[in-house]
């Protein structure tokens, strides 16, 4: 289970996509990850959760996002991704 | 509230905090969420966007209307004609591995704030966003 902490932003969003890069690669394909301190997105957050989305499905894996913020949730479903993220 | 960043290249978060930390902003944690989400696309837009190696100017304001509790925050900026609101909206019913990775940031500011209108004025794009507050 990898934890998400703090706000994802324009401040660290590229160095977001390339901490969870090691998550796109590999043989691991189910990535399961607590959401629970991530008190903010921007769009390029979403974009990297997107791709982590696309590499898992890639791989025939699963990904799993939980205990959501709702304010955080409520981006994703406006967007979206609530319905081709899975959101517990 | 009204000032002028000059010059903008990696000053992103440097405006948005202005912007937050305006008098006119609203105090409730989810309103805020939403508004600082929208400035931060709109912003970043043009701090990547607007000049050819980020050298020039943005302009931002903010204002609240006191009697309709309406908050108006406009960029103004003297980058490449360029507006947002032209862009293809994504679509957001695809599979994920159809969906396109990017075009999310003016799709989310015209859902989360109430209205967003764009102008070109004495060369000047003029970039406005309302939401009704409640303080």
């Amino acid at each position: 289970m990898v934890e998400l902490n703090g706000r994802i932003d324009t401040t660290n969003a590229d160095q977001f996509q390339q901490e969870v890069k090691p998550l796109m690669e590999g043989n691991q394909s189910d990535i399961d990850i607590d959401c629970a301190g991530m008190t903010y997105t921007s769009s390029q957050g979403l974009r990297t959760f997107l791709l982590l989305q696309k590499s898992v499905n890639a791989r025939g894996g699963k990904m799993v996002l939980r205990n959501m913020n709702p304010m955080v949730k409520e981006v994703f479903d406006i967007t979206g991704f609530s319905n081709i993220i899975t959101i517990l | 509230m009204k000032r002028r960043f000059n010059p903008i290249k990696d000053k992103s978060s440097e405006i948005i905090n202005y912007l937050m930390a305006s008098p006119d902003m609203p105090d409730d944690e989810a309103l805020r969420f939403k508004i600082q989400l929208s400035i931060e696309e709109v912003v970043d837009n043009v701090v990547h966007y607007a000049y050819e190696g980020g050298i020039g100017w943005l302009e931002v304001s903010t204002h609240l209307d006191s009697n309709s509790l309406i908050l108006t925050v406009e960029l103004r900026d003297a980058g490449v004609p360029f507006n947002p609101l032209e862009q293809s909206e994504p679509d957001i019913t695809l599979s994920a591995e159809n969906r396109e990775v990017g075009g999310l940031g003016i799709f989310l500011c015209k859902k989360l704030m109430d209205s967003i209108s764009y102008r070109y004025e004495n060369g000047n794009n003029v970039l406005t966003m309302t939401k009704l507050i409640w303080k």
